[in-house]
């Protein structure tokens, strides 16, 4: 019995092989950008041409290189902290909060050592040190009480991480509006002081130091994830709760110490946002990027390399659609569709996983019986 | 009777029609979502889909003119929208956390995109042809009851007859029945014979078409306009609803007041430039989410299956 649709045969399990997974992604990738050269066309604008401005934009110029660093950075702490959060298995999607609130911390201390403020100014390292700190753990006793209602109390981390960026979001609008506003007709707070501003590290651009702050956190991550017992241990939670707690880990602590650091390092990514790029604190600050963040560490399959990579790529993204849309009118908001794309396409894309192609059959071929077997592919 | 009392019960009216006109699109999305999660699906992506509805509805009642077209067209992308998501949830079995969030940025993208891409990238605010309130007759003449709950948009009578429609449906329907066995135990569900994977289908469908007619409640019925991410956040206030109204379609509309209320609270307050911060009212309704799916008060006790991909084999 032949017929033409039977030649995708189903597989009775996935085939995992880093090949198939290489052409997953490259397949998904291109069908995505396939998808968003058509929103080119209604502005008259060549695809292909666009796509190499945009490249050209962000890569390719030094000045574009200094703003696609500067929006990866908070996409690369945000990336971390999903990174250590998922897989302890503790699925926080609160960094739209944790970024507002390490802003908040690191904006407070800052206005603290203004010569008038309550510190005064301290030695330049003192006051990183510090900064550093309090952000970070503000950000961890954020994201922790969901850690300690999930590991503790057996509440859903989904719904309340949600819940708190809301919490989070009314926090810094009441601190702008009340308490820290500055005198003006904007809700924001007073510029901080020049004093504690991050350094500008290439000539030309505006790329701050927070680029190399995240890269080292990368490489800490990378380390503590993979090459310590603490790592270990948070990724046999994550894996298996039920095993783990078998092996005598207690499970429940895991949940809240991977609250605790992927919190941390989310409210970096505000940190570095006031420090490096707002000055100050306001409304809607780093709107979205707690969820780009979340995305891209999609892309890098939750490995600190392929996160700094996934990050850079929809960095160097934005800055090109920005360009797009100021030099031909496309709206920017194109690559929120290509962006979301790649990922969703290569999440639909697990399904080929299932199926084999048999080549003989498709070309209605059956004398050799041989079925050649291309990787999972359609 | 003194003129302050007086002021007092016209205060209240207020602030409870407003109560009730801001709890209605999200009770709407929370509905819909009910079906879903009863089913063993978690659909975050609603937030998505009441952008992708309150688009639809607004380019078609603005380029057209008839509010009507804007309501069935949104219904259709809503019911579209939800069939890809559905597949990504259930034939897929993707992370259903990852599925809607990400769903969520690519609706804010292509809805920011489209109306710009329509109607130009200067495009300034404008309104389109909304559905008319209407006032009940007779009831809406009632004191304070009248004011309160019978002179709102169609919409908002649509939503509370839904609610009941729901209720009958989850509780007092062989198709309810199966729903709430697919989200609790699917195998066993299997095992009876009923279609595990048709039973979810169809209830990310409704919930796909709830939450897209919630956009079309948002953008005709309330606001006239669109602009980007006009929904901000309504979608996860739905998800709060149905855990607050446990799942169940008369608890969610109570809950849906209680958001409203503290909603449309921090409006009045403001106008009478009370003390209390705003966004500590702002805050409640969330902190009431938090309190109730903190696991502090009990577990809130969800479908079994939730999140839980379905495997035939």
């Amino acid at each position: 019995m032949m017929s033409k649709a039977s030649f995708l045969e189903r597989r009775q399990t996935p085939k995992e092989s880093s090949s198939v997974t290489i052409f997953i992604t490259a397949l998904a990738i291109i069908l995505a950008l396939l998808f968003g050269s058509l929103l080119f066309l209604p502005f008259g604008v060549d695809p292909f041409k666009a796509y190499s401005t945009m490249v050209e934009m962000s890569f390719g110029t030094l000045r574009g290189i200094g703003y696609t660093l500067i929006k990866a950075t908070p996409l690369i702490f945000v990336g971390l902290g999903t990174i250590f959060a998922w897989r302890s298995g503790f699925f926080y999607l609160g960094f739209e909060g944790t970024i507002l609130i390490g802003a908040a911390a690191a904006v407070w201390i800052a206005l603290l050592t203004d010569p008038e403020g309550a510190i005064g100014p301290l030695p330049r390292l003192l006051f990183l040190l510090l900064v550093f700190l309090v952000s970070f753990v503000a950000g961890g006793i954020w994201a922790g009480i969901v850690g300690v209602m999930r590991g503790k109390f057996g509440g859903n981390e989904v719904i309340l991480s949600l819940m708190m960026n809301f919490v989070a979001l009314f926090l810094v609008n009441y601190l702008v509006s009340g308490p820290l506003r500055a005198p003006g007709d904007l809700p924001q707070t007073p510029r901080i002081p020049q004093a504690t501003i991050l350094d500008f590290i290439i000539p030309g651009t505006r790329a701050h130091s927070g680029i190399l702050l995240a890269l080292f956190a990368a490489i800490v991550v990378w380390f503590v994830l993979r090459k310590t017992t603490i790592g270990y241990k948070q990724i046999v939670a994550g894996l298996s709760p039920s095993a783990a707690w078998y092996g005598g880990i207690n499970v429940g602590n895991r949940v809240i110490l991977a609250a605790f650091i992927g919190g941390g390092l989310g409210a970096l990514a505000g940190m570095v946002e006031v420090l490096g790029v707002h000055f100050r604190l306001l409304d809607g600050l780093g709107e979205g990027t707690g969820f780009i963040g979340i995305v891209a560490a999609l892309l890098g399959k939750l490995h600190s390399i392929g996160v700094v990579i996934a990050s850079i790529l929809y960095a160097g993204m934005e800055v090109g659609a920005d360009v797009m849309q100021r030099r031909s009118g496309v709206p920017s908001s194109v690559i929120f569709v290509i962006q979301s794309l790649i990922v969703l396409f290569i999440l639909a894309s697990d399904i080929l996983r299932y199926y084999r192609i048999n080549l003989s059959k498709l070309f209605g071929n059956d004398r050799g019986k041989k079925t050649l077997e291309v990787d999972s592919s359609t | 009777m003194g003129l302050e009392q007086l002021f007092t019960s016209a205060f209240i009216i207020t602030w409870l029609a407003a109560s009730v006109r801001l709890a209605g699109p999200v009770l709407l999305a929370a509905l819909g979502e009910i079906f879903d999660e009863l089913g063993g699906i978690l659909n975050i992506g609603i937030e998505g889909t009441i952008l992708f509805g309150a688009l639809t509805s607004f380019l078609i009642s603005f380029l057209i003119g008839n509010a009507w077209l804007g309501i069935l067209g949104a219904i259709i992308v809503g019911i579209i929208s939800n069939l890809f998501l559905a597949w990504m949830y259930i034939t897929v079995r993707a992370n259903q956390v990852v599925v809607g969030i990400i769903f969520n940025l690519l609706a804010l993208g292509l809805t920011s995109y489209t109306f710009r891409a329509v109607l130009g990238t200067q495009a300034r605010p404008q309104k389109a042809t909304m559905i008319e309130t209407l006032d009940i007759p007779i009831l809406s003449d009632l004191p304070f009851f009248g004011p309160v709950f019978f002179s709102h948009s169609i919409f908002l009578y649509i939503t509370i007859v839904l609610v009941f429609v729901s209720g009958f449906v989850l509780y007092r329907t062989k198709f309810g029945l199966n729903l709430r066995a697919v989200g609790e135990h699917p195998r066993a569900a299997d095992t009876a014979g009923i279609n595990v994977i048709k039973m979810r289908y169809i209830g990310v469908m409704i919930s796909g078409a709830a939450a897209s007619l919630a956009g079309a409640y948002l953008v005709l019925g309330q606001l006239g306009i669109f602009r980007d991410n006009i929904v901000s956040g309504r979608g996860f206030i739905a998800l709060a609803i149905v855990i607050f109204g446990r799942w169940n379609p008369y608890k969610a509309a109570l809950a849906a007041l209680v958001f409203g209320a503290a909603d449309a609270l921090q409006l009045s307050l403001q106008i009478f430039a009370f003390k209390i911060p705003p966004q500590v009212l702002l805050c409640l309704p969330y902190f009431l989410t938090i309190l109730a799916m903190s696991g502090l008060m009990g577990k809130a006790v969800q479908p079994a299956a939730l999140l839980k991909p379905y495997n035939k084999n």
